[in-house]
């Protein structure tokens, strides 16, 4: 479904990320993990169109969608969460579902604008979606809470949650597990479990490796923009390249001790 | 149509009730001029429609996150451009206004692909400077324009019959309740704007851009749109204030006619579209209230936007609420000391 081929960004000589192939199929969750500053994050932006790759190509569907514009990537289905809690603030959370909603319920600005009957309708349904999407993320009790004053856990939920009302084919999620208790990563990982199965794409970038283990169907390991590893969970635990970029060469180890 | 209102749910029954308040509203607005005698009411009463009109036009720029502080440089161009085309073409003064609108919409649509692509203070940059240069050329291209000394004697929108009732729009009566239509169709079009998913939309501009970019939301058309509508409604008003004032002078539209507007708007309040009015209403009539003090009058202007800025930093629509917050304060301390 997406794919990246020779994904390459240079920043001023620095190279981000060098040559990366990615697939990711419906229905299929696969791992980019790797140590801080992998460029896990950057591959993210260059996918969704926030960043324009030095090299390389982004398909989706056999589509090149290299280079396009953020919403227009959007559009066409693939949508990213944040991974710092990136939600609107000042919205309560049943509207930060609906704003995604309405985005793709086909409403012209005139109608909107007189208030047609055909605008209440498609209002209606999106108003409903809205609520399935907001009792899917188990946030009914919190509906009309400003999203500001959501507890962090929450404000994660609602970010996947938004990017749930935006009818994602593919779905890339970054730290979503970030700073969340043990129950609320159950939960969490539950939650991307159902959406899986809805057959959405999903890349998941994460740093609890315990849960990647679990959730993941196959995992790419990054180091400095480069790709040092894939394969499914238990071939990534062992191997010994990975354990040595997020654990320093042995060589080190005698020396300290 | 009552099963069509069932069918709508919720959403459209609340529509149709507050319909008909709105509609009381208006009838109220329009029925009060008749009773004002005094010439120069009408002309205050004029100027405070014209500046809720800028205001409200200057929100819903300002919803997107873009504070413009040139605002009253799009006044200008509507009301210079309606005013040449009308003496130098012979153009009726309604259609000549309508073309003021265009041609601010045009020069906001010529800027607005780099304008909106900067964000808060720069936004705010441009825009003043843009403001600036309006004036000068106003003030400087004398052949056109006639200069500092402005342009005089601007045809009015003359007499007409309505209904069989002569109109002569050389009267300040005629002249307020065309501008208060103005207003009504101007308010209520950005209202219902507001309210849609559109003005939600660009609320969700105002807060994240690349979130709201993320979940599809075309960030930079959404606020070049917004932008040049907004530009449009200040072009109409400023046509609408030449015509109506007869006289045309640069100065009128300098730096810091752009800023009233903005304290007007801050003033009233924005978290809510009616803030935008009641700041523009109230801060246009409060010099004239105040005229007994003569020459303290900026003193009294600077008094209340202190007293605004401290004691309802929400805005003046935040009144009620603090009042309420105020009394049960008063109160539970009475019912602490007789305990």
């Amino acid at each position: 479904m997406l794919e990246t081929k020779n994904l390459t960004k240079n920043f001023k000589g620095v190279q981000a990320v060098n040559h990366l192939n990615l697939i990711v199929n419906s229905g299929e969750i696969v791992g980019l993990i790797g140590p801080n500053g992998a460029g896990k994050t950057t591959v993210f932006n260059l996918i969704t169109g926030y960043l324009r790759p030095t090299e390389g190509k982004v398909i989706l569907n056999g589509k090149d969608i290299t280079g396009q514009k953020p919403h227009v990537i959007a559009m066409k289905g693939i949508i990213r969460t944040f991974q710092l809690d990136r939600i609107f603030h000042n919205f309560n959370v049943i509207q930060n579902i609906e704003i995604a909603s309405y985005l793709y319920a086909g409403i012209g600005l005139c109608e909107a604008i007189w208030n047609t009957s055909g605008y209440r309708n498609k209002y209606h349904e999106t108003s409903q979606s809205a609520e399935k999407i907001l009792k899917f993320v188990g946030l009914e009790d919190k509906r009309d809470e400003m999203a500001r004053h959501l507890s962090h856990g929450h404000q994660k939920l609602l970010g996947i949650a938004i990017a749930l009302a935006a009818k994602p084919k593919v779905l890339l999620l970054d730290e979503p597990l970030g700073g969340m208790n043990s129950s609320e990563v159950e939960k969490t990982l539950g939650i991307i479990g159902e959406i899986r199965k809805q057959g959405t794409a999903i890349l998941l970038v994460e740093h609890n490796m315990q849960a990647v283990m679990k959730i993941c169907d196959r995992i790419v390991v990054l180091n400095f923009g480069m790709e040092i590893a894939r394969g499914l969970p238990e071939e990534i635990q062992k191997n010994q390249e990975v354990i040595q970029a997020y654990l320093g060469t042995k060589r080190l180890l005698p020396s300290i001790t | 149509m009552n099963d069509e209102k069932s069918e709508a749910g919720e959403l459209g029954r609340m529509k149709l009730n507050k319909h008909w308040g709105y509609l009381f509203l208006i009838l109220i607005i329009f029925i009060i001029p008749v009773f004002i005698k005094s010439e120069y009411y009408l002309h205050i009463l004029i100027l405070s429609v014209i500046n809720i009109i800028l205001t409200c036009s200057l929100r819903a720029i300002a919803v997107t996150g873009q504070v413009s502080i040139g605002h009253a440089g799009f006044k200008c161009i509507g009301a210079y451009t309606s005013t040449l085309i009308a003496m130098r073409l012979g153009f009726s003064p309604y259609l000549s206004m309508l073309i003021g609108g265009l041609a601010a919409l045009m020069v906001a649509g010529i800027i607005a692909y780099p304008i909106t692509r900067v964000r808060t203070v720069y936004f705010s940059m441009l825009t003043m400077f843009l403001g600036i240069v309006v004036t000068l050329v106003t003030s400087e291209w004398r052949s056109l324009t006639g200069g500092t000394t402005g342009i005089i004697n601007i045809p009015s929108f003359g007499t007409t019959t309505v209904f069989g009732i002569g109109i002569d729009f050389n009267n300040k009566l005629p002249n307020l309740y065309l501008a208060l239509i103005l207003m009504v169709v101007v308010l209520i079009f950005l209202y219902s704007l507001d309210r849609s998913y559109i003005g939600m939309t660009l609320k969700a501009i105002s807060q994240d851009e690349s979130l709201a970019a993320s979940i599809g939301i075309n960030v930079a058309r959404s606020k070049a749109i917004i932008f040049c509508m907004g530009c449009f409604i200040a072009g109409l008003a400023g046509g609408f204030y030449a015509h109506y004032w007869g006289i045309l002078n640069p100065d009128s539209f300098g730096l810091f006619h752009s800023i009233y507007l903005l304290i007007y708007m801050i003033v009233g309040g924005t978290d809510r579209f009616i803030g935008a009015v009641i700041g523009a209403f109230v801060l246009t009539l409060l010099p004239e209230v105040s005229r007994v003090f003569q020459e303290y009058q900026p003193l009294v202007f600077v008094a209340v936007l202190y007293l605004v800025v401290f004691l309802l930093p929400k805005g003046m629509i935040d009144l009620p609420h603090q009042m309420r917050f105020l009394l049960r304060m008063v109160y539970q301390d009475r019912v602490k000391r007789n305990a």
